[in-house]
């Protein structure tokens, strides 16, 4: 009987050793998490923009590029709520998260000082510069969209034959879209030889005629947009309607239209038709319809995932893939220097990604740099002008000069 | 000159849709006194509807358009049956909050599907060169969506006036006890009204569709967007969402034309619509032709 009982803990303890195994081996689970609005307003970004951090972290843990270890990033929908942000985030703090991405403008500016308190390095999908504003913890993944903005405004200053161009602004009635207006203007006043005629915060318009005449009897030439793609899609379609569309850069008494990430992509063409025409567009990420190692990439791994040709296609899906890559590299390179991985030691991983240590994701036009001073990944951007239904590349990545002078 | 006329022909373009879109509203309102605050959600729908069978079943889009409009009629029939008949006679916030429930699931219904969270837009069936006319333009979308909504406010307003039903629909929006006892069935009513007010959000939802191509976000947000329209026209008349939907119109571009980037106003195409509303209001409480009830208490 006595033989049997230690018979039996024999065996129970072997199976315990055998269970602690895998754990004394080694093989740790670093949990993320990501929250964004999968539906509700702007869902059509935030659908594929989930789909590629979920494909690049399955890619992560399929083809072992940490190792034994693996990411557990729990992806939620807010639907574009801050209440619903907040409380994810404070669940996925429950969770014992190490690294944080974040969706809107509104939600970013909201939870800043969350991220602040409990030292959370962050990356939201917004670009929105005043993100950056007393914020130690948060990371744009690529240039704002002030720089964006001025990206565009230096395009037009380079380009433009003739006397001073006029320019207006058309944005988003929020923080995401006014963002760049002061940064613009203050790059007027720093020099750039343009003139804002005016800025318009659209409504929910049906029909823009009236803002375009006015546009066009106060001479202006060039309408930069920062704001999402259905109402640049509206105003695109009145102009080409009222026959203003520009069909070269900046032709005479007409219009050549402008926009930063969010206002471009395959989905203004989809909503535009042939009104999307010698548009002008810019962001960081390589898109798919320009041959090279970024599109392959990232064809290659939507395909592997089963996305789509829409998802697979959509630069927000390359975005999602993107910040994925840096919170996975992070992690890679303080596993490779023999720290513990922590939320603490993610952040000082991500300072000191610059200079020799930049990140080089093939999926961008430039580089990802970050430190104490410089809390925005990508500064190249390249411009993409639609020519028969498509965006092309329009010259080569560039930095916008005025970033640096309005400092 | 030709610059205010082409603000006057945009303002009654713009005007004419959001009559359009207001038209369910009044339906619903003019037989039962419900306010449905899920009828973006029935635009959204109706315009999905026409896109999948233009694209996905290869149909013309005329016909989808009519097949669309059909749908929703019996979709928004069988809403009605399901979820708020059982509420006749219920206190009317019930039935508004239920309203409120059928948005989430609608809403809920279409993010399962591609188009809760991608953009489409429908193929091109119009010429695209617009007409024009002593320098004043309009495209043959924006001339169909103004020729469709004439042609649905005439229909529905001759089916009030005149049809059997329309005037049964008029009796039981007046008094349901008094309706019930002279042989009206109040539910067939009720029924009949959430039905055609699927049909209008059909034709509404395909118009909008047309031209702002089609977003989920965008098309269900002129649910809320004409609300204005609605209360300005007074809640249950038909003549007032189509006069009201077009002096919203017109306000909103002559502001846009005039108004925004002089002397510093800005968003004055925005706003300005809403300060009218609210003055008219202080005058006119029941809206510019509701009707006006006096209780006996």
């Amino acid at each position: 009987m006595k033989t049997n009982k230690i018979s039996i803990w024999l065996i129970v303890s072997l199976v315990a050793f055998m269970l602690a195994i895998p754990a004394s081996s080694g093989a740790k689970v670093y949990k993320l998490g990501l929250s964004l609005a999968i539906t509700g307003p702007t869902s059509d970004a935030g659908n594929p923009y989930a789909k590629g951090v979920e494909d690049y972290f399955r890619y992560v843990n399929d083809n072992k590029l940490l190792g034994q270890d693996t990411i557990d990033c729990t992806i939620r929908d807010d639907k574009y709520e801050t209440s619903i942000t907040k409380r994810n985030f404070e669940e996925y703090l429950d969770m014992g998260i190490v690294f944080y991405l974040n969706y809107s403008t509104g939600s970013t500016l909201g939870l800043k000082r969350d991220f602040e308190e409990v030292k959370m390095p962050t990356i939201p999908a917004s670009f929105h510069a005043g993100n950056l504003e007393d914020s130690n913890y948060i990371f744009l993944p690529i240039a704002s969209y002030s720089a964006q903005a001025i990206g565009l405004a230096e395009y037009v200053v380079n380009n433009h034959e003739g006397k001073k161009p006029k320019v207006a602004l058309f944005v988003h009635p929020s923080a995401f879209g006014r963002g760049p207006v002061d940064d613009v203007k203050k790059s007027v006043a720093a020099g750039l030889n343009m003139e804002i005629v005016e800025v318009v915060e659209h409504g929910q318009d049906l029909d823009n005629t009236a803002m375009l005449q006015r546009f066009k009897s106060k001479g202006v030439q060039y309408v930069i947009s920062q704001t999402v793609q259905s109402p640049v899609a509206v105003m695109l379609n009145d102009a080409s309607r009222l026959g203003l569309v520009a069909k070269t850069f900046g032709e005479k008494g007409k219009f050549t239209f402008l926009g930063c990430h969010y206002t471009g992509g395959n989905d203004l063409i989809a909503l535009a038709g042939d009104a999307a025409e010698n548009f002008y567009w810019t962001t960081s990420y390589i898109i798919t319809s320009e041959p090279g190692v970024g599109r392959d990439a990232q064809l290659a791994l939507a395909k592997r995932y089963g996305r789509d040709d829409k998802a697979a296609n959509s630069h927000n899906y390359a975005n999602g893939v993107m910040v994925a890559q840096v919170a996975a590299e992070t992690i890679k390179r303080a596993k490779a220097r023999g720290v513990e991985i922590t939320k603490e030691s993610l952040y000082e991983e991500l300072l000191a990604m610059n200079g020799i240590n930049a990140f080089y994701p093939v999926t961008t036009v430039g580089p990802v740099t970050f430190s104490k001073d410089d809390q925005q990944g990508v500064d190249t951007l390249q411009l993409y002008v639609v020519e028969d239904g498509n965006f092309k590349s329009e010259g080569t990545p560039f930095i916008p000069e005025y970033t640096g002078k309005i400092k | 000159m030709s610059y205010f006329f082409q603000l006057v022909v945009s303002g009654i373009v713009v005007g004419s849709i959001y009559a359009l879109s207001a038209i369910g509203f009044v339906l619903i309102y003019k037989s039962s006194r419900v306010l449905n605050l899920a009828h973006g959600q029935i635009i959204a729908t109706g315009a999905f509807i026409t896109y999948a069978l233009t694209v996905m079943a290869h149909i013309p889009i005329y016909i989808s358009f009519v097949l669309s409009m059909i749908f929703t009629f019996f979709l928004a029939m069988s809403v009605e049956r399901i979820f708020l008949r059982r509420l006749i006679g219920e206190p009317i916030i019930s039935v508004i909050m239920v309203t409120i429930g059928l948005m989430s699931i609608i809403d809920g219904l279409i993010y399962l599907t591609p188009f809760g969270s991608e953009n489409f837009s429908f193929p091109p069936f119009l010429p695209e060169q617009p007409i024009i006319y002593a320098g004043v333009s309009i495209s043959y979308t924006q001339l169909v969506g103004v020729i469709i909504t004439f042609i649905l406010i005439g229909v529905f307003s001759w089916f009030f006036k005149k049809s059997t039903v329309g005037i049964s629909m008029r009796a039981v929006s007046d008094d349901q006890l008094a309706s019930m006892s002279i042989g009206v069935s109040v539910p067939r009513v009720f029924g009949l009204a959430w039905a055609t007010a699927g049909l209008s959000a059909a034709a509404a939802g395909s118009v909008i569709g047309n031209i702002t191509g089609l977003n989920f976000g965008t098309l269900h947000a002129f649910g809320i967007i004409v609300f204005p329209v609605v209360i300005l026209g007074g809640l249950d008349s038909l003549l007032g969402a189509v006069v009201a939907g077009i002096i919203m119109g017109l306000i909103q571009q002559f502001a846009s034309g005039y108004l925004d980037g002089n002397w510093g106003l800005y968003g004055t195409a925005n706003v300005l619509p809403y300060i009218l509303l609210l003055v008219l209001l202080l005058f006119k409480p029941h809206g510019l032709f509701g009707t006006h009830e006096i209780e006996r208490v």
